[in-house]
């Protein structure tokens, strides 16, 4: 008798449970039905990000200092999250670094401007901005020698190798100086991943180096150099007024452009700063108004 | 001479005793020093109360991210504690033999799985299904909730399964002697007496609840407003401040140190409240 009570109690809370759950699905499938799946999903960077702050400042989105992004933007602390995202959202909208840009997601023209290496070396792509290495003071021999690499013929061609745009076309080719130590680099998660690159290959010519990358963000990154903690410092964004005054000096090492992403089965193709700005403020908010 | 070593051993022990304590008291200091100062010139109520989060403007508003971090937290409460409760019961009266020798080290592994990969885990398999079923992007509070309901059952089960074998085997048998039946016995007679060390248990999984953060990050959306619906994105106290430490600098970044003050704050409180039922319990 008891049991059964018991038995009784499980069963109706069960099916209780169940029916809740149902309910709930069904009015979510509805709300998705009544928008035609079209409502945009806006997925941005967090905020001080090197790629949001090109981002928002080339697209207009930055008026009067202030950072427009409507408020109910989905916010990623990494290139890959957003990728992801925009690869699992057939709504997504989000915008990467151009050389991380792989085929799960689509990249968008703007302006009817491919997003391609090309078109960012004329200048026609809209959406650029430069990669930057930040050094204190005088430079170390070995850091410098770094450096030397970087904007030599050799550095600058895996630059364009890894999907970048080399700032220098006429550099001279790279002596290996057979030096010995370690560097330490630290900064922009946008900039890293071709240091790496660069930095194994400056290891191949140099055997008595180890390179230690520190992915850390723009900010962060400014400011372990400005501390002495990391030789040099990457950023992709240009130096603020209060880090410039602290002695750093700023060199540009190569463009990225900045893709704007969507996901392979969404149909459009083309879209403009203007309607990039309207989404991320929200005067967009559904597919069907992009035509 | 062996009074020499003895007295050196004892002084060695104290030494490591207070490196651990040392450690708690350091933070401390470092996190009060430089959070305080951040909230004074903030503001007080601006800080804790403010529900505009826009560094870029210098609005320094923490209470989206406080409800955040409070309704994700009570989520993972309601969805991981009638799971991870029952289960405990299982594991403590009903598994066989055989089955327990899988089960409990199934949970232990659940324990130990570091919280990178249940984001991942929750990013690529619990977002598309939310998405699917529930509409919206996928990131969201319920998805959060879900994630965090199943990353603390090790916590709710372990503890809870060792204050029901702890509760004497007469109160048991006593309860069946009077002609209750094996369910009613156990929740009727042995649950209750286990109580305070189950309570504890929950206790401690809100602790990891409000503290988790790589996995959480990955699918809450993040969007620093006030959680709008379980199917809205939200933004947790912990997920704010990994979001945005890597890039602040100045104010921006006060502010955030000054939101794992807050953060502490909750710990503390939380902490206390497991010690205090520790002490009622025993």
């Amino acid at each position: 008798m008891k049991k059964n009570k018991l038995a009784k109690i499980l069963t109706f809370g069960l099916a209780a449970v169940m029916a809740l759950s149902l309910a709930s699905c069904g009015g979510g499938s509805d709300e998705n039905a009544d928008s035609e799946g079209g409502d945009i999903t806006v997925i941005s960077r967090e905020e001080g990000s090197g790629t949001r702050d090109a981002f928002v400042e080339l697209t207009g989105i930055m008026q009067d200092d202030v950072d427009r992004t409507i408020d109910t933007a989905e916010i990623s602390n990494s290139t890959s999250v957003v990728t992801q995202s925009v690869a699992g959202n057939e709504a997504a909208i989000g915008y990467i670094s151009m050389g991380s840009l792989d085929d799960s997601v689509k990249a968008l023209k703007i302006g009817g401007v491919e997003a391609t290496v090309d078109n960012v070396k004329s200048g026609d792509y809209a959406l650029q901005r430069p990669f930057n290495i930040v050094t204190k003071g005088e430079v170390k021999e070995l850091p410098q020698d770094f450096i030397n690499f970087i904007m030599s013929a050799e550095g600058q061609g895996i630059i364009e190798e890894e999907g970048y745009i080399s700032t220098d076309e006429n550099a001279a080719s790279y002596e290996a100086a057979g030096l010995e130590g370690s560097i330490t680099l630290a900064g922009s998660t946008s900039v890293a991943p071709v240091m790496e690159v660069l930095a194994d290959e400056y290891k191949k010519l140099n055997d008595g180096v180890t390179i230690e990358i520190q992915q850390t963000g723009s900010g962060a990154g400014i400011q372990s150099t400005i501390e002495g903690v990391c030789d040099i410092g990457m950023a992709s964004r240009a130096l603020e007024d209060e880090e410039a005054g602290e002695g750093l000096e700023s060199q540009e090492i190569a463009l990225d452009g900045i893709a704007v992403i969507v996901n392979n089965n969404n149909t459009a193709e083309d879209i403009t700063l203007e309607q990039i700005m309207q989404i991320y403020t929200g005067e967009i908010t559904a597919w069907s108004e992009i035509q | 001479m062996r009074k020499y070593s003895e007295s050196i051993m004892k002084i060695v022990f104290l030494v490591t005793a207070c490196v651990s304590i040392i450690a708690v008291i350091l933070i401390c200091v470092f996190l009060f020093a430089s959070g305080v100062p951040a909230i004074k010139e903030i503001g007080f109520t601006d800080f804790l109360f403010g529900t505009s989060w826009k560094p870029g403007q210098d609005l320094y508003g923490i209470f989206p991210m406080i409800i955040g971090s409070v309704y994700v937290t009570a989520g993972a409460i309601i969805i991981g504690v009638p799971i991870g409760l029952l289960c405990a019961v299982f594991m403590a009266r009903y598994c066989p033999k055989g089955l327990y020798k899988v089960l409990k080290p199934a949970v232990d592994l659940l324990a130990g799985i570091p919280s990178i990969v249940y984001g991942f885990f929750g990013l690529m398999v619990i977002v598309p299904l939310v998405q699917d079923t529930l509409g919206g992007s996928g990131k969201c509070l319920f998805t959060s909730a879900v994630l965090l309901g199943i990353m603390i059952l090790p916590t709710i089960i372990n503890v809870s399964e060792s204050n029901i074998r702890a509760v004497p085997e007469y109160y048991y048998e006593g309860s069946l002697a009077l002609g209750a039946t094996r369910e009613r016995s156990i929740f009727r007679a042995v649950l209750p007496a286990a109580r305070m060390g189950i309570l504890a248990g929950i206790i401690l999984g809100i602790g990891r609840a409000i503290g988790e953060t790589m996995a959480v990050v990955m699918v809450c959306g993040n969007q620093a407003i006030m959680p709008q619906g379980i199917t809205m994105g939200v933004r947790t106290l912990t997920a704010n401040i990994v979001l945005e430490m890597g890039y602040a600098s100045g104010l921006h970044r006060e502010a955030l140190i000054a939101t794992a003050v807050v953060l502490f704050v909750f710990i503390l409180i939380i902490n206390l409240s497991f010690t205090a039922l520790k002490r009622r319990a025993d």
